[in-house]
Order: C-alpha cells, then structure tokens, then sequence
C-alpha cells in the first residue's frame, strides 16, 4: 500500500486576516474615543486606554512604504525572502512580498494568503503582498 | 539637582571570547576601572549593569568579582540601549543626593550566538512574519535613498569613514581600513545592506565610575561633567511610520540639549548608533547635527570625518568597535570620557571639549525603537 504524505500547513496569526472574493482583509481596531486604528485589533486602545473600540477591516490593497530582499534567511523562513512594510488603509503592515526583487516604494500591491516558511514539515502561511498585475494563488486553490 | 561627573572610564578590546562569560568580561572592566580610579569597593554606593543577554543578576555577578557586594545593584535590559540606561540610572541616584558615587558596566557576549542576525523577541508581530534587524534597517536605507535623492554609495563612504577611524583604536574589534571596493564586493545581507554595512556581534564589557563633586574632589583622576542624562521610550503606534526620521532620537537628544543648555551647533565629537551604515545618516539628522535630508550630502563633504565639522564616531563607531549589545551605551561614555580628558591617543579629535553620545534600542514593531539614550559631556 503506498503512502500519501499530506503537507501539514499552520496558518499564522489567522484572528488577524479574513478572507473576501477580493482577497485577504486585515481585521483592525478603531478606537471611538481618540480615533486611532490599531493592528493587529486589540481590546483596548494603546494611544487613551478606553476599551470603546469597534472591530473593523481594511480593504484587500495597499501600497509599498519601503521593501528589502533579505539574502541571510534562516529557518524557518526561505534562504532568501522579500519584504515590505504595507500602507492599507491607515495601518503599516510588514509582510512577506510575492516578488523576485525588493518593491519600489509605492508600488501598488493586493493582499493575500501565501506560503512565508517551513517549520520541519509544516508550511506556515500568513498574508503576503502581491505587488499588483502578478498573479495571485487562489488560497481556495492551494489549501 | 547635583552636577554628576565621570571619574573613570575602561574599556576591555571587543571581539571574540567564546571561553570567557558574560560575568569575567564584566569583571575584567570593573577590575580595571576600579584600580584607574583608585578606589576600594567600599566606597562604591551603588551598581548598574547594562545587558541583553547576560541572563539574570548579571549585574551582581559581574560586581561580586571586584567585591561590591551588599550595596544596591541592579541589572538593566533595554536591548542596544541597555548601558546608555544604566549610565541614566546611576546618574540619576547621584544627581538626586541618593548616591555620591555608582559604577557602571555594560557587558554581553554575543558570539554564542554564532553568526549571523541576532536572535529578537519572540511572540512580536513582525518578529513572526520574519523580520530581522538587518531588514528594518534595510528597508529604512531604501526609503532614506529613495526620498533623499541619494546615491547609495553614501553607505559605502559611511563604513570606510568608520572602518577607517577603528583603524586607529586598540580596542576596536576591526583594526583594518577597507576600501570603497570592499564595501560593494561584501556579500549582500538585506538590501540595499551589504555585509561591511552591518556592525559585527561582538564580545565585550566597558565601565564608567561617576561621581559627585565631593566625592571626585579626592580622587586623582580627571573629573568630566555629565551635562545631560536623558532616556526616553519609543512612542507606540500601528499608523504610517516615517521611518527615515527616528522621532525617538530627536525627542531624546531635543530633551538632553535642554538640560546641558547647549545645541547641536556646539558639539565638537559625536559616538552615535550606527549599528549599520544607514543609521549614521538618519540619527545625524535627528539628533540635528545637519538639515533635514542633507546628511548624506555632509557625510560626503568629509564634514563628519574625525577632522571634519563634527567629528562622528572617532572611535570606529560600531561599525568598526563591534556592538556587544549591553556595553555599546558605556563604551561610547568612555571614549568620550578620554576626548574630553585629550587622553584618545590616535584617536583624539583635537580641542574636543563638548560630547554627545547616543545609543537606541530596538526590535519590537509599532516603534522606532523601544528605548534611546542620549548623554552630553563637557570639559566644564
């Protein structure tokens, strides 16, 4: 009898991120007191401590602040790995980035679900920035 | 408040000590500050220690070895930034009256680590996403260039000016001058960071005495006025960053100028934290050393060079010196201590007379970095 052997895959900080036909929206925190949002979404404000906050989301696309490729990866992360610092709707995000080079900054991306390391034999996924125009993995497709 | 002074300073070479610990480091530099200041340990009243990695009660480990013992002691972690807090706490216990002398030792031995990035804290948002020191500091370098009209060999003249003057230190880590052709033919780390861009993990300890003015009065040592003692945190917030402007540094140094009563116009040398080249530039403005988006431009000219305007990182800075995380803060104050005293050797940047040093601890995300000392010495 052979023996398929499946993938194991941990999604990372998932309470974070929802999935919409667009792509992958990061949850936030609005605080109703002095108005700052807040992410990853927390139950008190961390600017005036008032617990009167609403939980909201960002759109799924965002813009490059600044990007690097890092050549010095170790595990579990790829030997090498772009990322970025994302702009999305008033929160900056540091992601994994679904690019060969470091992003200009300001380039235009999309958020999505994507495969960031290798823990043993676990995939850890978490959101990841598509600079737009390159193809997105469907996460539905790859899960 | 009581003016503070440093009464003594020692510094122990930085490098590689994989056989030693982070305690006989520490006590290697307690022993021989306390034999150049003259005093016996029971005139110590009180201890600091600064460390990331030196584990816990560093500071009474190290202290026990050269017989301060009984006396308050404490250990202090405030990542890079962990020496410069320890030198404000021990200032501020003397300025208060609450001491009239403290030592202080900034130690940690990062080559057990092995190579490469230093390991940051866990369970941090960005910590988990794969971020490493190397990589902020990367991509603060790409938007400084990008938004600064600048080449980015200014990075490559930032290490060969540094390497240069570390050229001239005995207890640097790198001891060797490098050209602008090494610097662009060193192996990529982050980019647009190249290897000789980065500070190397380092093994070391420095120690600092300082005292009040009573106290010094008996010592037969060169007394230097600490003429600001300022610590500050990193302002949290989850917004867009400008991550070319360390507010932390300029919101420090700001504080300090006001309680030294001077302004950065005044300032003759400078030991800023340039754990990687990029950093010179965007502390040189923040601490308001040149204009705005310019400092590029003046590290050019030669204006921070060791006879340029103001001399920055006379010592090989970090880049050159190494950065043993906890003793950076302290070993900065001790070569300050010997500009000041025109005891730098080759080092000296000739009639220094007012100096600044400043250290940022960082590593957790929603700030620019989590704690920054700055320190101003004087010959007053």
């Amino acid at each position: 009898m052979t023996t398929v052997q499946q993938t194991k895959r941990k999604l990372l900080s998932e309470d974070w991120y929802r999935h919409t036909a667009s792509g992958v929206e990061l949850l936030v925190s609005d605080c109703n007191t002095c108005g700052h949002r807040w992410f990853p979404p927390r139950s008190a404000c961390s600017s005036c401590a008032s617990e009167d906050l609403t939980r909201t989301h960002t759109g799924a696309r965002g813009i490059a602040y600044a990007s690097s490729k890092v050549h010095v990866g170790g595990a579990p992360w790829p030997k090498e790995y772009v990322l970025s610092y994302i702009d999305i709707d008033g929160v900056r995000v540091l992601m994994h980035t679904n690019s060969d080079q470091a992003l200009t900054p300001d380039t235009p991306v999309t958020i999505a679900l994507g495969h960031i390391g290798t823990d043993n034999a676990t995939e850890l996924w978490s959101y990841i920035a598509h600079p737009v125009g390159k193809d997105i993995e469907s996460p539905e497709a790859t899960s | 408040m009581r003016n503070v002074f440093v009464a003594g300073a020692a510094v122990a070479p930085f490098g590689k000590y994989k056989d030693s610990t982070p305690a006989e480091l520490g006590g290697t530099s307690a022993l021989e500050l306390m034999q150049s200041v003259g005093v016996s340990p029971d005139r110590v009243d009180t201890g600091f220690v600064g460390s990331v990695y030196g584990g816990s009660l560093i500071a009474q480990r190290v202290l026990q070895r050269v017989g301060i013992s009984g006396q308050p002691i404490f250990s202090v972690e405030n990542a890079c930034a962990s020496g410069g807090s320890a030198v404000n706490l021990a200032f501020q216990a003397i300025a208060s009256g609450i001491a009239d002398s403290a030592i202080v030792v900034g130690v940690d031995q990062l080559s057990t680590f092995g190579g490469g990035a230093l390991p940051l804290t866990t369970a941090d948002v960005e910590t988990a996403q794969g971020v490493i020191m190397p990589a902020t500091y990367a991509m603060r370098a790409q938007r400084y260039l990008h938004q600064a009209g600048a080449e980015p060999m200014v990075l490559d003249r930032i290490s060969v000016k540094n390497r240069g003057n570390g050229a001239h230190n005995p207890r640097a880590h790198f001891q060797k001058s490098i050209t602008l052709d090494d610097v662009a033919q060193s192996r990529r780390v982050a980019d647009p960071l190249k290897l000789l861009h980065c500070c190397p993990n380092s093994d070391g300890a420095a120690a600092l005495f300082l005292c009040s003015e009573d106290f010094g009065r008996d010592l037969a040592v060169d007394l230097v006025r600490v003429r600001a003692s300022v610590v500050r945190s990193g302002q949290f917030h989850t917004s867009y960053r400008d991550m070319t402007w360390p507010d932390i540094t300029e919101r420090t140094a700001r504080a300090a100028y006001e309680m030294a009563g001077i302004t950065a116009a005044d300032l003759d040398v400078v030991e800023l934290h340039d754990a990687f080249a990029i950093a010179e530039l965007l502390h040189a403005e923040a601490l308001g050393l040149t204009e705005r988006w310019k400092a590029h431009v003046a590290v050019t000219a030669g204006e921070f060079d060791r006879d340029g305007r103001v001399a920055v990182s006379p010592s090989g800075g970090l880049l050159s010196r190494g950065h043993p995380v906890g003793a950076s803060g302290v070993s900065q104050l001790c070569e300050m201590y010997w500009q000041i005293t025109g005891t730098a050797g080759d080092l000296q940047v000739p009639g220094a007379s007012v100096a600044l040093t400043h250290t940022t601890g960082g590593g957790i995300f929603g700030v620019d970095n989590g704690a920054c000392s700055v320190h101003v010495l004087a010959a007053d």
